[in-house]
């Protein structure tokens, strides 16, 4: 039997994957994954919070940062902390002060007292303080527990305080919780302070993140919470230490941004019979258009925009033609009556001039130019033409001058003429052709008919009309097509307004829904992209996990292996499985080799408590928690002997590097750790009445029976006869111990059970038994005990064991140092 | 020392910080009461049955309910039990807690005065 603590490490696990971040991983993972990039900018923004998801689902976020660097993990910084002492005053059993000193540093403490005695509310006290959680309290506890945390027997303030010490600093930390007089346990105070520093609130210790995800308490109820917890909270707690908590985030929050995408890509869908039923109450035919664009799979929603904007109104349609109509633009009659005074005054003038033909002025203006011509080379010779007058420079005078008149009276009717035709041609100008809207049908609201007859007339006369009838006519036809065009626009316009009314809130309803469409299909684009994310990161985040479980699996395996102990139970991988609300923490369980669900419901009590245990461990002790302290409060309640050596050596080998602080209420974990000599620490609490409690180191039995012969022998506060009767007492029971252990060393050593040792344990009723059974392995030869004795260890040990049998009624008075001298001698000799 | 004298004893270690008992008064105290049940007894069978001094304990708790009566016996009989299993030593068990040696102190006062009582009845 191997009885030293393994030098094998038994918390190597190996973490290397747990110190690159999550963030560095995936982004590894992404750059070779083939993931189109709107997704996978969808996976590194859920990485790094809610902000920058919606951010990049927006299409807001500006380039993906680049992942942070591994030195921004939080907590790494945290110097490694122990457990110096757990001070408690007023607390749960515990009424004036009373402090549970410890030595800050790896090993093992076991602090063993009667249930009652106090001890669990150090336990209590330690986790309270560090924790604050009173909602685990007063949530989880028994409303007895959260009547009764104050001490009944104190009145004043209770105070709980947690010293640690940490690794490399001088001084320790004092973690403190108090309430005053009265107050309840949710109305405490609390704070932190290290040697030297000021106070701060827990929140700030560097720790304090650390704390939820390897909290290194673990009580007896919780030791069975562990398994009987729901399957998604142990699945969280797990992958809360694996550092894959930012995993479950990233996943969480794609899955609220797919819940919302979803929603939203359905909205006008949802809004389509809504808007149906409105456009087909609307007699309007650009209902009947919408109706058109929205009738196929696929929706025109351009379309839709459009005819809700009313730009698209064609020509074609009534409104369109009532537009054309009220858009007809006529000359003001001031134009007219300018314009046709403007012919009346040319034509004036072209009556004045019309004896003096142009063409003639001209052209004897011609001939005199020529004669002139050829008077200046033959002056004063006759005219060649008549051949009388003699052609002189008085001639030449008065035929310049003619020849000016004759081309001036020529200019003045051709100017005239020109005039009137521009004048003219001015009125016809000012009307076009009769518009062809006024020969359609406007509906039975409005008929063109009279204007279209007043347009036909006025331009008949515009166009071949002679000047005079333009003079005598023209104003009076076209105030009359003035009259009739305003007559029609003015209908027009009632009709248009009429429909542009009802129209009005089909449009509206258009251009929200087109809306909506728009957003609904942004969104359902987005929901592609976010769905190809989620796919991906949940396949990446499996085989992240596994990668990670695997030392934490092998560590649980482990500890199961030590305390399985005969066993029929096997513990399997432990793998994290499935997702959002289907996750689990799956436990590989077989009994005899049949696993299933129901593996768990036929395992014993104790073997539930040390599978609890193998899911604790790995958590409390991982590589990377700042706390190198663990309290477990009695684990061994449930435990068969056989599973408290394997716990004893579990707990021994684990305080290796760690300080494992162990409550338990009865005396057998010591008792294994005494006979596997093991290196621990054990402490007894005893609580007297009134709630005052003392702490006594707690040294093997047979020694420590001896030492309270002693101390009681030596007492003077006592009388003769009442020590008389304590010491022989404690000699009595120190050899009774003495005789057990010899016993129980001998034969499990030979291989007996347990159970069978502390059956023939139990039937040696009498001291004398069970020297027989120490002394010559069997029971019933108490008679032979004396002479053994006296073979072995002489006449005094003969007399020593008559001493105390007898002693404790009242008969030894001998000199009791020496009777406990003697029974010394012989439990010595027994143990050897 | 008579029986009152060993409670009053056991009394002090319940209640006080006795020097030299710090941590070890549980099963000291439990070894007074158990002295003063069996010199009870012992002055008892004094004056009605001197040759039950001689039994052993188990003895004499059987021959209690004829002479005593079964209260006073059943009282002793739990007392006794108790006493016996805290002072001697038993695998894996803890000293006995304040309240338990509470309880047997009250119960052996109880069954000293019954049985001093029934004594002096006898007698006159």
């Amino acid at each position: 039997m191997n009885q030293t603590p393994a030098d094998v490490p038994l918390l190597s696990v190996e973490t290397e994957a747990a110190n690159a971040s999550v963030e560095d991983i995936i982004a590894n993972r992404l750059d070779s994954s083939g993931l189109p990039d709107s997704a996978s900018e969808l996976v590194l923004a859920a990485l790094l919070g809610e902000n920058e998801l919606a951010a990049a689902v927006d299409g807001t976020a500006e380039a993906v940062p680049a992942p942070t660097s591994p030195e921004a993990k939080p907590g790494l910084a945290a110097p490694e902390l122990y457990l110096q002492a757990i001070v408690v005053e007023g607390f749960r059993g515990l009424s004036t002060e009373a402090a549970l000193r410890l030595q800050p540093g790896p090993g093992l403490t076991v602090v063993a007292g009667r249930n009652g005695s106090g001890k669990s509310s150090f336990a209590e006290a330690a986790e309270l303080a560090m924790t604050g959680d009173n909602k685990r309290w007063s949530g989880d506890r028994s409303a007895v527990w959260r009547e009764g945390w104050r001490n009944l027997h104190t009145h004043g303030q209770t105070r709980i305080r947690a010293e640690l010490t940490a690794d490399g600093q001088p001084g320790v930390i004092k973690v403190v919780r108090e309430w005053p007089d009265g107050a309840r346990l949710d109305d405490a105070t609390s704070y932190v302070q290290a040697h030297g520093q000021p106070r701060q609130p827990l929140t700030k210790a560097d720790w304090w993140p650390q704390l939820e995800l390897f909290r290194p308490f673990l009580s007896y109820t919780e030791l069975g919470a562990l398994l009987n917890g729901r399957p998604s909270e142990m699945y969280d707690a797990i992958q809360a230490i694996l550092g894959l908590d930012q995993l479950v985030d990233a996943q969480k929050r794609l899955d609220i941004q797919r819940k919302e995408l979803d929603t939203a890509s359905k909205v006008a869908s949802q809004n389509l019979s809504g808007l149906r039923t409105r456009l087909a109450e609307s007699s309007d035919e650009r209902a009947r258009r919408a109706e058109g664009a929205l009738a196929g799979r696929s929706w025109d929603v351009e379309a839709v925009e459009s005819l809700a904007v009313g730009a698209d109104d064609s020509p074609e349609s009534a409104g369109g033609l009532l537009s054309q109509v009220t858009a007809i633009e006529l000359p003001s009659p001031d134009e007219i009556a300018a314009a046709i005074e403007g012919i009346r005054q040319a034509a004036q003038r072209v009556a004045k001039l019309a004896d003096t033909p142009a063409e003639d002025a001209r052209r004897l203006a011609g001939l005199l130019a020529a004669a002139l011509d050829h008077q200046a080379s033959h002056p004063g010779e006759a005219c060649p033409v008549c051949g009388g007058r003699a052609l002189d420079t008085a001639w030449a005078e008065a035929t310049r001058t003619e020849i000016t008149r004759l081309q001036g009276q020529a200019q003045d009717a051709e100017g005239t003429r020109t005039e009137l035709n521009s004048a003219v041609s001015t009125v016809r100008g000012l009307t076009g052709p009769v518009p062809r809207v006024l020969s359609d049908d406007l509906g039975s609201e409005v008929d063109p008919a009279n204007a279209r007859k007043a347009w036909q007339s006025w331009a008949e006369l515009a166009a071949s009309g002679t000047v005079d009838q333009l003079i005598a006519a023209g104003a009076n036809r076209f105030a009359a097509l003035a009259e009739s065009v305003a007559e029609l626009q003015s209908g027009a316009a009632v009709v248009l307004a009429r429909r542009s009314e009802a129209w009005q809130p089909v449009a509206a309803a258009l251009a929200s829904w087109a809306q909506q469409a728009r957003s609904s299909q942004r969104a359902a684009e987005k929901l592609k992209a976010v769905k190809q994310a989620i796919a991906w990161l949940r396949q990446a985040g499996q085989e992240i996990r596994d990668a990670r479980m695997a030392p934490f699996t092998e560590m649980s395996a482990e500890v199961w292996s030590m305390l399985r102990q005969g066993s029929n139970v096997d513990l399997g991988p432990i793998r994290l499985v499935g997702a959002a609300t289907h996750r689990k923490l799956s436990l590989d369980v077989t009994v005899d080799g049949v696993g299933g669900d129901t593996a768990l419901s036929v395992m014993s009590q104790g073997e539930l408590h040390a599978l609890g245990l193998a899911l604790f461990l790995p958590r409390a002790t991982a590589p990377e928690s700042p706390f190198r302290f663990i309290v477990i409060d009695d684990p061994v309640q449930a435990m068969d002997p056989a599973k408290v050596d394997g716990l004893a050596r579990l707990l021994a080998k684990v305080a290796n590097d760690r300080q494992v602080i162990v409550f338990t209420h009865d005396d057998r974990l010591p008792e294994a750790i005494r006979r596997l000599q093991l290196p621990a620490e054990i402490w007894e609490v005893v609580r007297r009445e009134q709630s005052v409690v003392e702490i006594t180191k707690n040294e093997d039995p047979v020694s420590r029976y001896l030492e309270d012969a002693r101390a009681v022998a030596l007492t003077k506060e006592l009388s003769e006869d009442a020590k008389s009767v304590v010491v022989a007492g404690f000699c009595r029971s120190a050899l009774e111990a003495a005789c057990q252990e010899c016993v129980r060393a001998r034969r499990i050593k030979a291989g007996f059970r347990h159970a069978d040792v502390e059956e023939a344990l139990r039937n040696a009723t009498t001291l004398r038994m069970l020297m027989a059974l120490a002394l010559l392995n069997d029971a019933d030869r108490a008679q032979d005990v004396d002479t053994e004795l006296r073979k072995r260890f002489g006449q005094p040990a003969v007399n020593a064991l008559a001493a105390v049998n007898a002693g404790t009624h009242g008969v030894y008075q001998a000199r009791l140092t020496a009777l406990v001298n003697e029974t010394n001698r012989l439990a010595a000799g027994l143990r050897s | 020392m008579n029986p009152q004298e060993l409670l009053d004893e056991a009394d002090r270690l319940l209640t006080t910080v006795v020097p030299r008992t710090r941590g070890r008064w549980p099963r000291a105290c439990a070894w007074l009461i158990r002295l003063a049940l069996e010199k009870s007894l012992d002055d008892y069978w004094t004056a009605r049955l001197p040759e039950a001094q001689k039994c052993s304990m188990r003895a004499q708790l059987l021959l209690l309910p004829r002479y005593a009566g079964t209260e006073v016996a059943g009282d002793a009989r739990d007392a006794w039990f108790g006493l016996a299993r805290a002072t001697h030593h038993h695998a894996y068990e803890l000293a006995p807690t304040a309240a338990e040696l509470r309880t047997w102190h009250d119960l052996v006062s109880t069954i000293s005065t019954d049985l001093a009582e029934s004594v002096l009845n006898a007698r006159h």
